[in-house]
């Protein structure tokens, strides 16, 4: 696996919260990527077995809308995710995506 | 409000068109999975105004357009990728080629209109040396379209001779209509089974 920008970016969304359920459209948020990037990205990880979805429940105060798929790391895939982060040079080239940690000096 | 739901529906239709490059096995859950995100973008509160939610819902399948791509290039693809298909010799046309190659021809036209009303109004007085030049580009552009009808394998709608008539009759714009809509490509041997089916036996 090859620890690109973005690929960097959604394991730190995913990892900041493990256990919850990320929606596709939080994910493109929370990791500031275009569908056409995080899709394909998803599907990636999915097929290596870092990543599992599962239907959303049905919420009934919606209004009848349809059930949403989440993403969640796999056991593997968050074991994988804190090496690869590890691994990583610091984040000091861009700072202030994903994680909650503010830009070191930045106005407030 | 009444823009969401409309909007929705254009979304919806974008997806489910894009959806159709997936293998069947795939195609439904992700269509269903990606129309679901739409609603949830069109009632994100935390963008304003309602018009830049609608914005973002469309780039949001314009890139479920481009994530299909990938998903069908990696494999689990529906189809082959589609330049092989006619590239092969096969005369079968799809709509969205002729679309795409008349687009292409008139936008070439227009500019070509646009260069020579810029040249009109640049040189008034159109210099000698300007003349010889365009009428050497159309002789040029014509004897390119002609040499391809020759060398053609074969060509679409109408027979040879004709496309080559409308070539010479109408210098810039009958060839441009010819690359646009008849032109099929480099004739090249077809090992037999490799077309798709159908464009062996009909040589």
């Amino acid at each position: 696996m090859k620890l690109t920008g973005p690929l960097e970016r959604v394991l730190r969304v995913l990892l900041a919260d493990p256990s919850a359920p990320h929606y596709g459209y939080d994910l493109m948020k929370a990791a500031k990527l275009p569908s056409g990037t995080l899709y394909p990205m998803l599907a990636r990880l999915q097929q290596e077995g870092l990543v599992d979805s599962e239907w959303g429940p049905q919420r009934q105060d919606a209004g009848g809308r349809p059930p949403r798929k989440y993403y969640r790391l796999t056991a593997e895939g968050a074991r994988v995710a804190r090496l690869e982060l590890a691994q990583a040079p610091v984040p000091a080239r861009r700072a202030g995506y994903g994680t909650a940690q503010p830009a070191p000096g930045g106005m407030q | 409000m009444s823009r969401a739901p409309r909007v929705q529906r254009i979304c919806e239709r974008l997806i489910r068109a894009a959806c159709r490059r997936l293998a069947e096995d795939m195609r439904a859950e992700r269509c269903r999975e990606w129309a679901a995100e739409l609603p949830a973008i069109l009632d994100d509160q935390s963008i304003r105004p309602g018009l830049r939610r609608a914005v973002r819902a469309l780039t949001y399948s314009a890139g479920i357009a481009w994530s299909t791509r990938q998903l069908s290039r990696a494999g689990g693809g529906a189809r082959p990728v589609r330049t092989s298909q006619w590239r092969n010799g096969a005369m079968r046309v799809r709509p969205s080629d002729v679309a795409v190659r008349v687009t292409v021809g008139v936008a070439i036209w227009l500019l070509l209109i646009f260069l020579l009303i810029s040249l009109g109004s640049a040189f008034p007085r159109l210099p000698g040396w300007l003349l010889m030049l365009g009428l050497g580009l159309a002789a040029g552009f014509d004897a390119l379209c002609l040499a391809d009808i020759a060398r053609a394998g074969q060509v679409r709608y109408l027979p040879k001779w004709a496309w080559a008539l409308i070539c010479l009759a109408q210098t810039p714009l009958g060839g441009i209509i010819y690359l646009s809509i008849g032109w099929v490509g480099r004739a090249r041997p077809v090992p037999p089974g490799s077309g798709p089916p159908g464009s062996a036996q009909r040589t």
